[in-house]
């Protein structure tokens, strides 16, 4: 994202604020519009159409899914149909208009899109008809978490394009890496109304309500995820805003500007990387050089969640914060309680606790049930950033990093029966600080340099082993 | 059950199961989970154990500090869910 996609951001989001009617609508085509606007160059041009068509048709069938009858009745949908239609129909029309600092001209024929409609109303007409089911809510999420790996595995992106060039008969092409905008976001979101469809909890969302959740602009991209039941709530009755509140969003927006366009750009020039690695050879520098890459993934990623965080505060909806200053924290639990707060917890809710709930009926021993969950939750988490080795070590890292920390602590209650002084209180926690930022700093290098390797010759080089 | 009464089970089983620290006195307002005393795998523990003392269910989904993060708002769940 640009200075000038933020900037009209803001404009958006101060007018759709200020709507006292129709507010939820034109916040969706808004929406709709940044859901094209921000798609980055494909393979193929026509993508950058086809893909965000793609993510709506997509949304919309998860809704028809999951949505209660009086959820789905036509007379309270069809402005949102009409809506979305509008704006799609709009943006192809750029075709005539030839706006091309907005959006590229080459979108696809006006009868492409008319065959695109055709078909999705066709198939959106069958599921119409087809029973809502768990079964068939977790075969959609079966397909959901496909797209998901293929997307995320950058191989197999490769490879399918190389396959489609020898189906067309022509030379493998150079082309930029295709890539679904947002994606991880949105198929997380979608995955969490299913399963809480399935568990008979998901609310009733009109698909206005749905898309909105989906696709609200200022976190499609970078999150939070947010929860449904949550997120409606104030869509619905958005939060009144008092002087202190504009205040307050302005000062998030700003701060999140500053922290991404200043500090983590600024940073991304002196932060590990594989050369400094591969020629750097002072343990010193190099070790500011990991420092610098923590703070700077931190200060970038927590940036987004606060442009997020303000811009959605001043249409009167308060998303959940997403960092609670992680490298204060002094053990490593409360590291990742504090650290992209809102995908760990979906993890937990999702993946962590279910499992944990199972194994505990089971005959197992506390020790083997907490290995194998924290593992097994932290190596999908490494993996939800990447199908790589390095982002599956990055996982493995912080799994057995909070399994000797769960280890120690139960270890050491037992043995420390009375409170800590203030004092040393104070001691430990800054102690159990300095050990944490290092040892998440340490395991940055997994998430950074391009493979296992790389890293364990950065750790080596760290300690002074060449 | 009053909630006075809630709140002390739940005080007493967190010290002496989860902390191990039976002689520890647990504030009613005191933060559990933002704190950091009870991690995430002894809040399932005491999920389970919420279940089987008062028959009141907590999800999974609802495991966080958002939903409860002191026992006086756990015991007003637990209350919420028997009523």
């Amino acid at each position: 994202m640009t200075f000038l996609h933020l900037g009209v951001f803001a404009l958006a989001a101060i007018g759709i604020g200020r709507l006292k009617v129709g507010r939820e609508l034109a916040l969706l085509a808004f929406s709709v519009f940044v859901l094209f606007w921000l798609q980055p160059a494909q393979p193929f041009v026509s993508l950058r159409f086809w893909i965000p068509f793609a993510t709506l048709a997509i949304i919309a069938l998860v809704w028809a899914l999951t949505a209660p009858p009086e959820a789905r009745a036509m007379k309270k949908n069809w402005p949102t149909a009409l809506v979305i239609f509008g704006v799609i129909l709009l943006i192809d029309l750029n075709q005539f208009f030839r706006l091309d600092a907005i959006y590229m001209t080459a979108t696809p024929r006006l009868w492409m899109l008319a065959l695109a409609w055709l078909v999705f109303f066709s198939v959106g007409l069958a599921l119409w008809r087809v029973r809502q089911t768990s079964t068939l809510a977790a075969l959609v999420a079966l397909g959901i978490l496909f797209i998901f790996i293929y997307l995320k595995t950058p191989a197999l992106v490769v490879k399918s394009f190389i396959w489609m060039d020898s189906l067309r008969g022509v030379a493998p092409a150079t082309r930029p890496l295709f890539s679904w905008l947002g994606f991880s976001y949105i198929a997380f979101r979608l995955l969490h109304t299913i399963r809480d469809f399935q568990a008979r909890r998901l609310p009733a969302l009109t698909l206005s309500e749905y898309v909105n959740y989906a696709i609200f602009f200022p976190a499609f991209v970078a999150g939070p995820i947010d929860r449904a039941e949550r997120f409606v709530v104030e869509l619905r009755t958005p939060v009144a805003l008092a002087e202190q509140d504009w205040a307050e969003a302005a000062r998030r927006f700003i701060i999140g500007l500053f922290k991404k366009f200043v500090v983590a750009d600024s940073l991304a020039v002196i932060s590990i990387n594989t050369i400094f690695v591969e020629q750097v050879h002072s343990p010193a520098w190099l070790w500011l050089f990991l420092y610098l890459y923590a703070l700077r993934i931190y200060f970038d990623f927590s940036a987004y969640s606060d442009i997020a965080i303000g811009l959605a505060r001043v249409m009167g909806i308060r998303l959940p914060e997403n960092f609670a200053a992680p490298y204060f924290k002094p053990n490593l639990t409360q590291f990742w309680n504090a650290w992209h707060i809102t995908l760990t917890q979906w993890f937990r809710a999702y993946f962590f606790n279910p499992l944990t709930r199972a194994l505990r009926t089971k005959q197992i021993s506390i020790p083997a049930i907490i290995f194998v969950t924290q593992l097994g939750t932290m190596m999908l988490i490494g993996l939800w950033h990447g199908v790589a080795l390095n982002f599956l070590c990055w996982g493995i890292w912080h799994g057995l990093g909070l399994f000797v920390q769960n280890r120690w602590s139960e270890w050491a209650r037992t043995k420390i029966q009375t409170p800590l002084t203030p004092r040393r209180k104070l001691l430990a926690d800054a102690l159990g600080m300095f050990l944490t930022f290092n040892f998440v700093s340490l395991g940055w290098l997994f998430f950074t340099l391009p493979t296992p390797a790389l890293a364990l010759n950065a750790m080596s080089k760290l300690f002074g082993f060449n | 059950m009053t909630t006075e009464e809630i709140i002390s089970t739940l005080s007493k089983q967190i010290a002496e199961k989860i902390l191990k620290q039976p002689g520890r006195a647990i504030g009613a307002e005191e933060p559990l989970i933002s704190s950091g005393l009870i991690d995430s795998f002894s809040l399932m523990d005491l999920a389970l154990f919420v279940e089987d003392t008062f028959g009141a269910r907590i999800e999974d989904t609802e495991l966080n500090a958002n939903t409860f993060d002191s026992l006086t708002q756990l015991a007003s769940l637990i209350q919420s869910r028997r009523a």
